[in-house]
């Protein structure tokens, strides 16, 4: 089953902390289950991947931060990919973001979309 | 039962040390496997779910590939399979409780029985009796960790 392909596009940023647990979790437990998992941040999504600041976000008061459940995923074997354009869209540099994620454009997207099985978008 | 560092291991389970995961033969080739006492631990306790991919039953799954996953509040992984062989059939029991693969993990908490493909051949890998008890002891504390 290792070929099954997911595709997750995450958009919620740092103003949604509640919204920016489950993608990483759910992505966790796909490569748990072997299925090839990648995710793609665009929008806000691409905030956290900005070096330290998912450090400073809670999904819930008390609990872990979100870059636990980054740190997680790509334990798990998750794939990162980050959009340009919203790279340009938050004036960040591809050497502000976390190591591990790879920047690519938005033509990577529709590419990657049609060869996964499925496609969830957070 | 022999407790190291607070964890039960039983002497009599086949260990895939570096997995936390146990298989125990009930004959004619029939492997029952589950997670270890440490397992239970690292996966901070309390469970939410254990899920075998229904997919996999009746189809063949490799050594240390993934046969279910364990999700808590603190923790989402993999119970990789001790042993090649094919799926044949999920604990029930853990749907209604997963818990049980905590509280009783070598008894009512076993998480799936495989048909053995390669027991044989594949056993050299795992760690049993009181050396296997030993090399687990090793692996715990070079980790550092305790029930």
């Amino acid at each position: 089953m290792a070929d099954t392909k997911v595709f997750i596009i995450m958009t919620s940023g740092p103003d949604t902390p509640r919204r920016c647990a489950t993608p990483f979790f759910f992505a966790s437990l796909g490569a748990a289950m072997e299925y090839d998992v990648t995710m793609f941040f665009t929008i806000d999504g691409t905030l956290l991947l900005k070096k330290g600041l998912a450090e400073t976000v809670y999904p819930k008061e008390g609990g872990k931060p979100v870059s636990a459940f980054i740190q997680d995923a790509l334990d798990a074997g998750v794939k990162f990919l980050a959009c340009t354009a919203s790279t340009e869209l938050h004036n960040l540099q591809p050497s502000d973001l976390i190591d591990g994620v790879k920047m690519v454009g938005g033509a990577s997207m529709w590419q990657l979309t049609e060869e996964c099985d499925t496609v969830l978008t957070f | 039962m022999t407790t190291i560092r607070g964890c039960n291991l039983p002497e009599d389970l086949y260990y895939l040390v570096e997995k936390h995961v146990w298989a125990k033969p009930m004959g004619n080739g029939v492997v029952r496997v589950g997670i270890t006492a440490v397992a239970g631990k690292l996966s901070g306790g309390k469970l939410a779910a254990i899920t075998v991919k229904a997919k996999n039953i009746g189809q063949e799954v490799k050594q240390a590939k993934s046969i279910a996953t364990v999700e808590s509040s603190k923790f989402v992984g993999p119970v990789p399979a001790p042993i090649s062989g094919v799926l044949l059939r999920a604990n029930e029991k853990l749907a209604a409780d997963p818990n049980l693969a905590v509280s009783d993990p070598y008894g009512e908490g076993w998480v799936a029985e495989m048909q053995a493909t390669d027991w044989d051949g594949e056993k050299a890998a795992l760690v049993t009796g009181a050396e296997g008890v030993a090399a687990y002891q090793a692996k715990l504390e070079a980790d550092n960790i305790s029930c």
